[in-house]
């Protein structure tokens, strides 16, 4: 699409991805009420209804039903509610924590970078899912838990990079005259070095979207991310294994969301990187 | 180089120390073992005394004290579970996990090579679009659910593969592409920038001019410049497989370090979950301490960056 | 008839008594690949920890007494058995086979059941000192001959199969604890050849065993452990294992249609419960007619049909061939109308809100949607549910008195009766009134004395006749009064072979997983 009445900044825009995105949030904004019905709703007689192009299948449940007869594309736009707060406060926490402690080291250096970045090896040197299935059964499992594990797993991630440009930004010569002309610290954090690094805080995040996703689904799937009833794609998806050759719909719907969501996010992840920051190619 | 290298490896010990407190911690924090272990009608008088046999009794910053000395002089503890040394329970089941991040890395590069260099050689063309979504398609989809499917296409309608278990290639095959789908689409991107950088060097233009054929100055005069970033950033996607090999080992009933650990952590046998993680954790900071020492050798300008 | 009946009148006309059978068994030859869906932690019958332990050393060690295909008590190692009473103290009397040896060649004697009861008394050793601590001493007569004496009566001694498995005393004293372990020596059908954790366990027909007809008809046994359900199934179609156990319960139905293959399928030994807090002082569930609301409210049957694809088997109090079962006794039969009355009549006519937690972890198999379907039939009757779900490490802990006090609300628990079953202990743990430190009620939310009053005289009672009369009687008063929960089903657990292979199921004291009977069609 390069229509040209767009302005320029949108010419180009993976329109596709952006649309699939949109149609996410949008699930999880709308509510249950709007849902074609309660997700939670069980029927038994219609148990292992195909979806609606398939004999037996029914208009009723566009997408087919699961083992206990409730349907699928009810729960999987609920499921989008789950993935977009999860998705929302994993990011934000795990963006601000890690972009704080990133300009904290690189600005700052010396001792307080020495040992913020032990504290980061230390994180990173633990497999993330072995973490986080530690912890989720140290905490009680649940919505609530996947974020704290999220956030604890990836901050270090964020710190590592934004450190790296925080450094490079401090030998530049504007925030040596701020420093000597007696500006505050915070004032530098926000007004001259937040700025610099807000391109890749954007790119980290939108390709954070994607990780957050599968790392819920790997942690419901072993049992131990959300809980019913609450309802995940990971979760329905882990339900669903029981009686992959019964109902291939029951397994393969909540993958695709999984999938169309992931890919979106990276590919729109990908365009934003080589608008922005091209640098961090190798993530 | 040797002070570098002195100041990485002390750094590595600092993290090993570090991770291996954080593992013990939160261990302990995820529950009690006593009631997994004991029968619901077992006597209190019985359950103080396991409590006691097994060293609970005491207080975390002693527990740990005695755990990490133990560590020192090789002793993990005993398994609640299995009732057998932990360090022998995860130290047999390691290789078949690092055989299965090995062939999981190595299918990644056979895939991300090619497509990156054809994506670089076409850029732009059809091959360029359809082999990056291949890529990233890796990177948008659950392991384990991957997994299912290769399991219910290849193994039960085909009937091509194996589905279970430790043996010959065959068996490695399905847990590999699994395993290793996820980083292909970051490694075809290194590839790939790296390919459009080199073919547009001097050197490889001088060729061109001088009448090599386009085969041989993309697959060999090329890559063999191209393959450097990639080759450096191997011990990372070694690392990654580590971690991946938690959910793709229950999968595939793979013998491994993974497997053991997730039913470690449900059984809250934590000699097994300190064992396991904090060796998952050795190896990753070995493989990161390679990337910086090949880092180190290719461009020592990067070390210091880092 | 049902599939596993079928199995079992099967399985009866080869587990006749072996006495007098003349010719000497032909030794077994061929090689046979299995799956399992789990696998045993440790193989010491005096360590075992979980009754998965029992999958692998239940195939190496016998008891004295064993359950028969068909869910009778026979004597086993025991040539006979019998209860005595000297000044209102009772005793065993037990007289072992002569014939047995161990894999090692040792006869076995009586000094063999000595040693294994110092080990199970053990608290440094065994996990189940408590089965023993109503035996006052083990007395020697002679090689063949011993007595157990008790300090009072103990009826979980008998309905556990006297507790003691055979264990070579001179072996141990040869090769040591941690050996002994690791490379098991029993008088079963086979020897143990070696394990790999996670992957295998190598087994070898025991050629001197004892049995002339129930014995294996293959020498080399390689037992396979695939968990994921998936991959087992996998394994069973690409021929790689030619038996396999839990055939996932969706696919029962595929694999019974599958030419050249057998299915069996037999009631697992758990008993599964819905728990309702009935001593809270708020709690509904303290009125017996909002409890039997509950009863009336839940479609279990529906459950086991659509939900578990027939795989249970619903079960009133006390499953079907266990001690005291009442085929008599009738489940409260689906009528959600009757529920609402009751409600009502109990003072909530527009129903009452209250917390339900889910167990999730695969414990048994749809264990998790279960719930969810239960949970979801107590709503349309106005009992709202809000389900939280619970782990299984969470869930250990979760009904446990001692730890958490009490729980408000519903919540899906279980406890195995056994098989075939006698519900002793389970009913002192979970009926009986919680009495702490003492080892009643461990997780019980209930309180009723009349019940607690049978309950104790159950837990003395090691007469089988006065024992299944008192079992019935408790069971009736159990059912009016839905005291300790709210029975549901038991789960049904479904193996599948190809036609070259022989299989008899014989029950281990619990589970079904054991080869006594597997061969090679000749």
């Amino acid at each position: 699409m390069r229509a040209s009445w767009l302005p320029e900044w949108a010419r180009g825009l993976p329109w596709l991805p952006l649309l699939v995105l949109a149609a996410v949030g949008l699930c999880a904004a709308i509510g249950e009420d709007m849902f074609p019905f309660d997700p939670n709703q069980l029927d038994l007689s219609a148990a292992f209804r195909p979806p609606a192009w398939q004999e037996k299948g029914s208009l009723l449940n566009p997408l087919g039903a699961d083992n206990l007869g409730r349907d699928i594309l009810s729960r999987i736009m609920a499921g989008s509610r789950v993935s977009v707060i999860v998705c929302f406060y994993a990011i934000l926490f795990s963006g601000g924590i890690g972009a704080l402690a990133g300009m904290i080291a690189g600005y700052f250096g010396g001792i307080v970078d020495a040992v913020l970045m032990r504290l980061i090896e230390i994180q990173q040197s633990i497999p993330a899912i072995a973490l986080a299935l530690i912890l989720a059964a140290a905490l009680e499992p649940g919505l609530s838990t996947v974020v704290v594990v999220i956030v604890l797993t990836y901050w270090a991630w964020y710190a590592r990079i934004i450190r790296g440009e925080i450094i490079a930004l401090k030998g530049r010569d504007y925030i040596a005259f701020a420093r000597v002309a007696g500006v505050g610290t915070a004032t530098i954090f926000v007004r001259h070095l937040l700025p610099n690094i807000f391109n890749t805080l954007v790119v980290l995040a939108t390709l954070q979207v994607g990780q957050v996703i599968l790392f819920e689904a790997s942690l419901s799937f072993l049992g131990l991310g959300i809980q019913q009833p609450d309802i995940s794609w990971g979760l329905m998806l882990a339900d669903a294994r029981q009686y992959i050759t019964n109902a291939w719909w029951a397994i393969t719907m909540p993958g695709i969301a999984i999938m169309l969501t992931c890919l979106s996010a990276n590919v729109f992840g990908d365009w934003l990187r080589d608008r922005l920051d091209p640098k961090l190619r190798q993530l | 180089m040797s002070g570098f290298l002195i100041r990485r490896l002390a750094q590595g010990v600092i993290s090993i120390v570090g991770a291996s407190i954080v593992i013990f911690l939160i261990s302990r924090l995820s529950g009690d073992p006593i009631l997994i272990l004991l029968p619901n009608d077992a006597s209190p008088a019985l359950i103080e005394d396991t409590r006691r046999n097994l060293g609970l009794d005491q207080p975390l910053w002693r527990q740990y004290l005695i755990f990490a000395q133990n560590a020192l002089a090789g002793d993990f503890g005993r398994s609640y579970r299995w009732q057998m040394p932990a360090l022998r329970l995860i130290l047999d089941r390691l290789p078949a996990t690092i055989e299965l991040a090995l062939c999981g890395l190595v299918f990644s590069v056979l895939i991300a090579v090619p497509i990156g260099v054809l994506s670089a050689v076409h850029r732009g063309g059809w091959i360029d679009r359809v082999g990056r979504i291949f890529a990233m398609l890796g990177q948008a989809m659950p392991a384990f659910w991957v997994g299912l499917l290769l399991i219910l296409v290849f193994a039960i309608h085909l009937n091509w593969l194996p589905a279970f278990g430790h043996g010959g290639v065959s068996h490695v095959i399905l847990p590999a592409i699994a395993l290793g789908w996820y980083p292909v689409a970051a490694q075809t991107r290194i590839v790939r920038s790296a390919m459009l950088d080199v073919l547009d060097s001097d050197h490889i233009r001088l060729s061109r001019a001088l009448g090599t054929p386009e085969h041989l100055i993309v697959w060999k005069y090329a890559l063999r410049n191209a393959a450097i970033p990639l080759l450096t950033m191997l011990g990372v996607y070694f690392a990654a497989m580590l971690g991946g090999a938690f959910v793709v080992e229950t999968i595939f009933a793979w013998p491994g370090v993974g497997r053991t650990v997730v039913e470690a952590v449900f059984s809250r046998d934590f000699p097994v979950v300190q064992a396991g993680v904090l060796f998952t954790s050795i190896l990753f900071v070995i493989s990161n301490l390679l990337v910086d020492l090949s880092y180190g050798i290719v461009d020592p300008r990067i070390r210091d960056a880092r | 008839m049902k599939p596993w009946q079928a199995s079992i009148l099967a399985a009866m006309s080869l587990a006749a008594p072996a006495v007098g059978y003349a010719q000497a068994p032909k030794p077994a030859t061929g090689s046979l690949t299995i799956a399992f869906a789990a696998e045993a932690t440790n193989m010491d019958p005096a360590k075992y920890a979980a009754g998965v332990d029992q999958y692998f050393f239940g195939q190496i060690y016998e008891q004295l007494v064993r359950p028969s295909p068909e869910l009778k008590k026979i004597n086993w190692l025991a040539e006979s058995w019998e209860l005595k009473a000297d000044g209102g103290k009772p005793w065993l009397d037990i007289h072992i086979r002569k014939d047995v040896k161990f894999h090692t060649g040792d006869p076995l004697t009586s000094a063999d059941f000595a040693f294994a009861y110092d080990r199970l008394r053990d608290n440094k050793i065994s996990r189940w000192t408590h089965l023993q601590a109503a035996v006052e001493a083990f007395e020697i007569v002679d090689d063949h001959h011993f007595r157990i004496r008790f300090k009072h009566g103990d009826g979980s001694y008998i309905a556990d199969n006297l507790q003691l498995w055979a264990m070579s005393k001179a072996y141990f004293e040869k090769v040591g604890d941690e050996e002994f372990g690791k490379h098991p020596v029993g008088t079963g059908p086979w020897k143990f050849v070696s394990r790999a954790i996670k992957e295998e366990l190598r087994l070898e027909a025991f050629d001197d065993y004892w049995h002339p007809t129930a014995r294996p008809g293959v020498k080399n046994l390689i037992v396979k452990i695939i968990p994921e359900d998936l991959t087992r199934v996998a394994a069973f179609k690409t021929g790689a294992v030619d038996w396999m156990d839990a055939v996932p319960p969706s696919m029962v139905e595929e694999f019974k249609k599958m030419p050249g293959v057998t299915t069996a399928s037999f009631v697992a030994p758990n008993n599964l419960y819905v728990a309702m807090d009935a001593i809270g002082e708020k709690s509904p569930m303290k009125d017996v007619r909002v409890r039997q609301a509950v009863a009336h409210a839940i479609d279990v049957d529906a459950i086991i049909k659509s939900v578990l694809f027939n795989q249970g088997e619903r079960y009133v109090q006390v499953g079907r061939g266990s001690t005291g079962y009442d085929p008599d006794l009738k489940p409260y039969p689906y009528d959600p109308r009757k529920a609402r009355d009751l409600l009502k009549q109990a003072g909530y006519p527009s129903g009452f809100e209250v917390p339900c937690y889910n167990l999730t972890s695969p414990r048994e198999p749809y264990i998790k949607e279960v719930g969810e379907a239960m949970f979801a039939y107590l709503i349309s009757v106005g009992i709202r549910c809000k389900v939280q779900g619970q782990e299984y490490g969470a869930w250990i802990t979760f009904g446990r008195r001692d730890r958490q006090g009490h729980i408000d609300g519903f919540y899906s628990n279980m406890w195995g009766h056994g098989s075939p079953g006698d519900p002793g202990t389970p009913w002192a743990g979970h009926v009986h009134t919680y009495v702490p430190g003492a080892g009643w009620g461990i997780t019980s939310v209930h309180s009723d004395p009349e019940l607690d009053v049978m309950i104790e005289e159950l837990k003395q009672t090691m007469d089988q006749d006065k024992r299944d009369a008192l079992i019935r009687r408790i069971a009736r008063v159990k059912h009016e009064r839905v005291a300790g929960g709210f029975p549901t089903y038991r789960p049904v657990v479904t193996f599948a072979w190809r036609d070259k292979v022989t299989f008899v199921g014989w029950p281990l004291p619990g589970f079904w997983r054991n080869m006594q009977q597997i061969g090679l069609k000749q």
